[in-house]
């Protein structure tokens, strides 16, 4: 039987670095969010968005 | 962005907890992540500057450089192992951990998109490359080698904190992407000791002969990972720098780009001669550095397309085939336990997989077509000769010294009557060649497609 504690504790630093791409990922995805409300909003750049678009930078 | 950067941070946690045996190869596999993920900054269809957040941004002349400082880094942990093998594993780790600081700081430098960001990453690279170099070098001179360092970096860059700082106090914004939008700064005089100022750290950094006295003697004292990054990224974050700032200090004036200019071309013949007179194989390297940044520096001062093209091409060319060159004279040092060429003859008689890596490396030096090496001087050459025709005497000898030494660094090492001292050597690893690999790998492919390093005029 596989002593799954005992794996856990061996490796349990190999899920660091892919997390750390999740969380980088989520948070850039949330920052282009933030970036792209704001060039609808600004006058150089909004127009209206089509009808089920969600961004413009897609 | 941040998606590199987070992965890069959690390294650090990686390096302090993984198990003992795991250590190396759990480190080398996950910055090979990192670096294949960064692989998407080339991603850039638009010639914009792209993967913007409020602080970091990508464009076409940082994203090589950000690539391949994440690709150094597996590298610099393939080179060391040996290296390392028998310290005490938390020294182990320390030393793996101050090369992800150093990943970390290089890449925040060159993604910064506010000049101060850059100037405090700029320095802040100094410090684990100071580590690297003190604790982890094989000789007492390399304390004397840190000092060097550390000082001739510092004193260059502090003019530059004053000229940042001044133009923060008087624009409100340093920010990279509003530059080419600001009023450009006019030569009078005041103005001509600020443009000194923002200059001299970056030539100090690349380096300009006459400066670049801490270069050989770092390099030398420097373990094989720490002489890797520096020739590879750290001398690049002197050109980066120029081309960053230079943007708003158009034009520059002829009493000031003239004697810069002068120096850098001199300096090519300079050290390129030093090369043909060095015993030292490392001091050898790091001089045919100096001599092909000055390159480098001509073509940035020169300020026309043509010129950024090719000093950007050349810094990522280079950085590779130094790189190489440094992890082949490591091969050498641990057989022989000597830098002195003349003590390692006749290498290929026993080694012989590892002359080719040799042939490769020193061809990609002398810039042998179609090396990404050769695009790279060869546009230089071109930006010089446009600017005066004179120009091609100093350039043109430049490159035959430049064939001679490379050449002369594979006849010592490589040819000749093996010396009867190194009848016992061992073998060479899987692990060298996999590192000649990877950095062989990339020149080839760039040959395919140049233009990913461009740079800013794509």
């Amino acid at each position: 039987m596989v002593n799954i504690i005992g794996v856990i504790r061996e490796h349990w630093t190999n899920v660091l670095v892919p997390l750390g791409f999740v969380i980088g990922w989520y948070w850039d995805k949330k920052n282009d969010e933030k970036l792209t409300a704001f060039r609808n909003k600004s006058l150089l750049f909004k127009r209206d968005l089509k009808p089920g678009e969600e961004f413009t930078w897609k | 962005m941040l998606k590199i950067l987070f992965p890069s941070i959690m390294l650090i946690p990686v390096t302090w907890f993984s198990p003992n045996k795991w250590l190396w190869t759990l480190l080398t596999m996950y910055s090979l992540m990192i670096s294949f993920w960064s692989l998407m900054w080339f991603f850039s269809p638009l010639n914009n500057p792209m993967f913007i957040n409020k602080y970091l941004y990508t464009d076409q002349l940082s994203t090589p450089l950000l690539i391949l400082t994440c690709w150094l880094t597996p590298l610099m942990i393939i080179a060391s192992q040996n290296h390392m093998i028998n310290m005490p594993i938390n020294q182990q780790r320390l030393y793996i951990l101050t090369f992800i600081m150093l990943q970390l700081s290089l890449i925040l430098a060159f993604s910064a998109m506010e000049l101060t960001l850059f100037y405090i990453m700029f320095e802040s690279t100094l410090i684990p490359t100071l580590i690297i170099i003190t604790r982890w070098g094989n000789q007492t001179e390399r304390l004397n080698a840190g000092i060097y360092f550390l000082f001739y970096t510092l004193m260059g860059s502090l003019p530059l904190l004053i000229a940042l700082l001044t133009l923060q106090a008087e624009s409100g914004s340093l920010m990279m992407t509003s530059m080419p939008f600001m009023t450009q700064i006019y030569p009078t005089q005041t103005n001509q000791i600020w443009w000194v100022a923002c200059f001299i750290a970056f030539l100090v950094k690349l380096p300009l002969y006459g400066f670049h006295l801490w270069l050989p003697k770092a390099h030398v004292e420097a373990p094989v990972a720490g002489s890797m990054i520096l020739a590879a990224i750290l001398l690049k974050l002197g050109g980066y720098g120029i081309m960053r700032i230079s943007i708003m200090m158009t034009p520059f004036t002829k009493d000031l780009v003239f004697p810069f200019l002068v120096i850098s071309l001199w300096g090519i013949i300079m050290t390129s001669s030093i090369c043909l007179r060095q015993a030292d194989l490392k001091s050898l390297i790091a001089y045919s550095s100096v001599s092909h940044m000055a390159l480098v520096i001509a073509a940035i001062i020169i300020q026309t397309p043509w010129g950024f093209t090719g000093a950007t091409i050349l810094m990522i060319a280079h950085g590779l085939s130094s790189s190489m060159l440094f992890c082949l004279a490591n091969t050498n040092y641990e057989r022989t336990h000597s830098r002195t060429m003349l003590l390692a003859r006749g290498m290929q008689t026993i080694l012989p997989l590892m002359a080719t890596w040799w042939l490769l490396a020193n061809l990609m030096n002398m810039a042998l077509p179609p090396s990404p090496n050769l695009m790279g001087e060869l546009t230089i050459i071109t930006t010089l000769f446009n600017w005066s025709n004179i120009t091609i005497i100093l350039t043109g000898l430049g490159v035959i010294i430049t064939a001679l030494y490379s050449l002369y660094i594979f006849l010592t090492t490589q040819q000749g009557k093996m010396p009867e001292h190194l009848t016992a050597i061992y073998p060479t690893f899987t692990r060298e060649h996999l590192l000649m690999n990877l950095h062989i790998i990339p020149m080839c492919l760039l040959i395919c497609k140049p233009s990913l390093i461009w740079g800013m005029f794509t």
